[in-house]
């Protein structure tokens, strides 16, 4: 079952983000012109301004970098959920990339900064008809 | 820098609880810009320009018709961003009036909460897009959320605890006991009350995060020269800074270079060598309260205390009035006073160089105001008795 609740708020999936969110790997955008990785994608490479970009599939390792933990509902699709965690993980091949996640095997008081890590995918129908989502998520390693 | 504008007039709407404003928002932005004309000693027929910010929703043609100004001569939104760049409109209004573009202009922010909704209310939506994809569907729905990922790494890598938010919070709320127009006056805070309030989101409680309220707040702006004529002792623009660092846009996904700090460490560098001044030069100071991890790393960017210095700089009363080095949030701050966007500190930062705070500093030569930290365009305004 995934982290957040149904009906939960899904990706807008783009031809900018569709490899990170559709493809149940963990990639990350890559510039073919000075060969630097960035994240989030952006249309152009912000280090060379190369439009030749592509995606490279990281390793999935990372660590706990830092994380928060809601408490309070900012509404009432969460009033059922809270607490819960969001992690920010810093890749392990990558460390100048970070993303935001749910630590999805935790308990609020199990997250702590520097825990590693390891990506894994939940899928999740767009019940409005959207593109299959494989949603990048984190468990402990 | 400079010194060839001042601000002649300060004036604000009565600020409500959110959505207990009797008034519409429209309402509150002109009843804020006509006292801060009438305080000025000028007539509405005299203004003939206005500045805002974050997509304010009452606009310039609006209001000028509405208010029986003379005619438009400049009319300006300072973007992107809410909060964080609640000093740009001081930026871009002192431009103006040292350009000559207008004579008199008003520079404002209205809010009614109540009328239009909250800010930490944010509805459910199907779909996030751009930098939100990235962050809602892991439940990152709130600016607390947005605001707490920095804060917890700093905790961790300058070693600084939660007394250092708790002594932010406790000096806007004793401010604010004797300011009759805040929201929170007649409502004292202890540590006791601060420690026991409820988790919001970790590391915040619920007295790390702002209100959210109904109210408007305006000030007029014109050159030295013509200040001579009018009521108020004119407070010099001395400096005023905003921006943003390289690539900050990675900031939205906390992937910036810096991260984490409260992104205001380039706007302290300009504002300060503009100045000519440094941090020890001012007197008083008012940071934003979005919530008060990222006011403390924003004391910090500002140069008042490196980042394992800055627990010890906030401790010991020694940014409350009367006897601190620095007494901040000197009204109450968004905290306590009221959360008009920030746009309630830069007049307060006016107000303690007139000398007419209700926690009034002795001998203000130098007044600081630093909009909203956390996101990543900045602004600062130095307001100063001398040009």
């Amino acid at each position: 079952m995934p982290y957040m609740p149904d009906g939960w708020t899904l990706p807008q999936v783009d031809d900018w983000n569709r490899a990170f969110f559709t493809s149940g790997k963990l990639m990350v955008q890559h510039c073919m012109d000075c060969d630097r990785v960035q994240h989030p994608p952006e249309h152009l490479c912000i280090w060379c301004q190369g439009m030749n970009l592509d995606y490279l599939e990281a390793s999935g390792k990372g660590e706990v970098y830092s994380y928060v933990l809601p408490h309070h509902p900012p509404n009432e699709k969460l009033l059922t959920r809270v607490p819960y965690n969001i992690v920010l993980v810093a890749l392990e091949d990558y460390p100048h990339v970070r993303i935001v996640g749910n630590l999805i095997d935790a308990e609020i008081d199990e997250v702590k900064i520097g825990i590693p890590v390891q990506v894994t995918f939940e899928e999740i129908v767009d019940p409005n008809g959207g593109p299959t989502i494989q949603l990048p998520q984190w468990v402990r390693r | 820098m400079h010194g060839t504008s001042v601000v002649v007039g300060v004036g604000e709407s009565t600020y409500y609880r959110a959505g207990r404003s009797p008034e519409s928002e429209f309402q509150l932005a002109c009843i804020a810009i006509r006292n801060a004309v009438a305080d000025a000693g000028l007539q509405l027929g005299d203004v003939d320009g206005f500045v805002t910010y974050s997509m304010d929703r009452n606009d310039s043609l609006r209001l000028m018709t509405a208010l029986g100004t003379g005619e438009l001569s400049f009319s300006a939104m300072s973007w992107p961003g809410g909060g964080n760049i609640s000093a740009m409109p001081i930026q871009i209004a002192d431009a103006a009036i040292t350009a000559g573009y207008a004579k008199h202009i008003v520079v404002f922010r209205a809010l009614a909460q109540g009328q239009f909704g909250r800010f930490g209310r944010p509805p459910v939506a199907a779909y996030a897009s751009g930098d939100q994809a990235y962050k809602r569907p892991y439940g990152e729905a709130s600016p607390a959320m947005n605001n707490a990922m920095p804060w917890t790494r700093y905790m961790h890598d300058y070693g600084v605890t939660a007394e250092a938010t708790c002594n932010v919070s406790l000096a806007s709320y004793a401010h604010a006991q004797r300011n009759p127009r805040a929201i929170r006056y007649g409502q004292p805070l202890t540590r006791e009350d601060y420690y026991n309030s409820r988790w919001i989101v970790y590391p915040y409680r619920l007295f790390d995060c702002t209100q959210e309220n109904d109210g408007a707040a305006a000030m007029v702006l014109t050159t030295p020269e013509r200040a001579r004529e009018l009521k108020q002792t004119p407070v010099y623009v001395k400096s005023a800074a905003a921006g943003a660092a390289q690539r900050a846009g990675l900031q939205s996904t906390y992937n910036e270079p810096y991260f984490p700090y409260s992104r205001r460490l380039h706007v302290a560098d300009r504002l300060w060598s503009q100045a000519g001044i440094g941090p020890k030069d001012v007197q008083v100071a008012q940071f934003y309260e979005n919530f008060t991890g990222s006011t403390v790393m924003c004391i910090s960017d500002m140069g008042f205390a490196p980042p394992d210095g800055i627990e010890e700089f906030l401790s010991n009363g020694n940014i409350q009035w009367p006897n601190g080095g620095l007494p901040i949030n000197t009204s109450g701050a968004n905290l306590a006073e009221a959360y008009i966007h920030g746009f309630e500190n830069q007049l307060e930062a006016v107000r303690q160089v007139r000398g007419q705070s209700t926690c009034q500093v002795e001998n203000v030569e130098f007044s600081l105001a630093v909009g909203g930290p956390g996101a990543p365009v900045g602004s600062a305004a130095l307001y100063s008795k001398q040009p």
